[in-house]
């Protein structure tokens, strides 16, 4: 038993999420017809999102450290 | 003799026409904003029924995304690793980035309501003509004596004369509602709080700023940071400063019954936020000199004068 994902996998898994929930909080508006309905705290999303950005190049370190 | 009777009918007639066409249209234009203040009220409802709090889907997505992560463990595959991970992190997210304090738009104009009534009631029975003048306040850091503290408030005076005069510094100084010297009343502006939460967020005092400063911070701190509006226009138009506002919280408070008529001289909270940062950063009067809504209650557009006092 052990977990499925090697690091490379999951470098690229951080860097897809992070670049959706960049698009996603610049997207979501109170004032936009699509995205009107969708309650969330925009500044908690941009900072996940960076934060996962940063992990991306943390993850990108470590391979060629490795 | 008949000819003239029936000449003078006939005028009678179309003057009766001249008056009620009018009134006709008046009473059309009525019914058109009664049937959209009803179709907001409607959308409302239809919003809130629609609105998924975001913490029960977060709640939901780590339900299913822990078993699938564990299983993938079990199972060592890699497509469930990545399901199982991508639900349980989107899960976290709605719960971490679910707002805090949510309060609907509605409320604020129900809030706001009850001061413009009274500014209305006031001014209505003391018979004021006088146009809303905002006098800025000294700046916070400035020293002033313990009886002159009071010229430290951002205050609108209302005169009971249509002159732009503003009451002695003795006068404001003692926080007086009524004034004598002259005649009108001073009252704390509906915006005076937003304002000192836009120098707040915008970590910016308004009393230390110039004009070209205040036009590049308010639309940030406005459209951004508070999110009071999707769009902020603020730029000089000859004597005047005009002012752009699209879709403001505040915008149904144009659409209540019976109008309210502090509204447009006093301004919304919003727009009379704007004149209180107007005269904090110009440091002299402002007054409010025209504020026109379209009719889809869309777009908000003041005209901001500075007196020279």
């Amino acid at each position: 038993m052990q977990f499925p994902l090697s690091i490379s996998d999951i470098s690229l898994w951080i860097a897809v999420m992070a670049i959706i929930l960049l698009v996603t909080s610049e997207l979501v508006s109170p004032y936009s017809e699509h995205f009107g309905d969708f309650v969330i705290n925009k500044a908690r999303l941009r900072l996940v999102a960076l934060i996962l950005g940063a992990s991306f190049m943390v993850t990108i370190l470590l391979r060629e450290i490795g | 003799m008949i000819s003239r009777e029936s000449r003078e009918n006939s005028k009678k007639k179309g003057k009766i026409r001249e008056e009620t066409e009018p009134t006709k249209v008046h009473s059309l234009v009525e019914t058109l904003q009664l049937l959209q203040s009803e179709n907001e009220v409607l959308r409302q409802e239809l919003l809130r029924y629609r609105r998924l709090p975001s913490s029960k889907i977060g709640f939901t997505l780590l339900i299913i995304g822990v078993p699938v992560l564990v299983a993938s463990i079990a199972a060592t595959s890699t497509i469930l690793a990545f399901i199982g991970l991508s639900l349980t992190f989107w899960g976290v997210l709605f719960l971490f980035a679910k707002p805090t304090k949510f309060v609907r738009s509605t409320l604020l104009d129900s809030t706001a309501l009850s001061s413009y009534t009274t500014i209305d009631r006031i001014v209505d029975d003391l018979n004021y003509k006088g146009k809303p003048t905002y006098i800025p306040p000294y700046p916070k850091e400035a020293y002033l004596p313990e009886y002159l503290k009071g010229l430290k408030e951002m205050i609108v005076f209302i005169s009971a004369e249509d002159i732009a005069t503003t009451p002695t510094i003795e006068e404001m100084a003692k926080k007086q509602f009524l004034v004598k010297n002259p005649e009108g009343i001073c009252v704390a502006p509906p915006g005076s709080g937003l304002a000192s939460l836009f120098e707040k967020e915008s970590r910016v005092d308004f009393t230390k700023i110039d004009l070209d400063g205040l036009y590049n911070s308010l639309p940030t701190v406005i459209m951004n940071n508070l999110e009071l509006a999707s769009n902020f226009e603020i730029d000089a138009e000859n004597e005047l400063i005009h002012v752009k506002i699209h879709d403001s919280v505040y915008r149904d408070l144009y659409f209540i019954e019976p109008k309210l008529k502090s509204l447009h001289s006093v301004g919304c909270p919003l727009t009379s936020a704007v004149a209180c940062a107007l005269a904090k950063t110009t440091g002299k009067l402002v007054t409010i000199a025209k504020s026109q809504v379209s009719p889809d209650l869309k777009t908000i557009e003041v005209w901001y004068r500075i007196v020279e006092g």
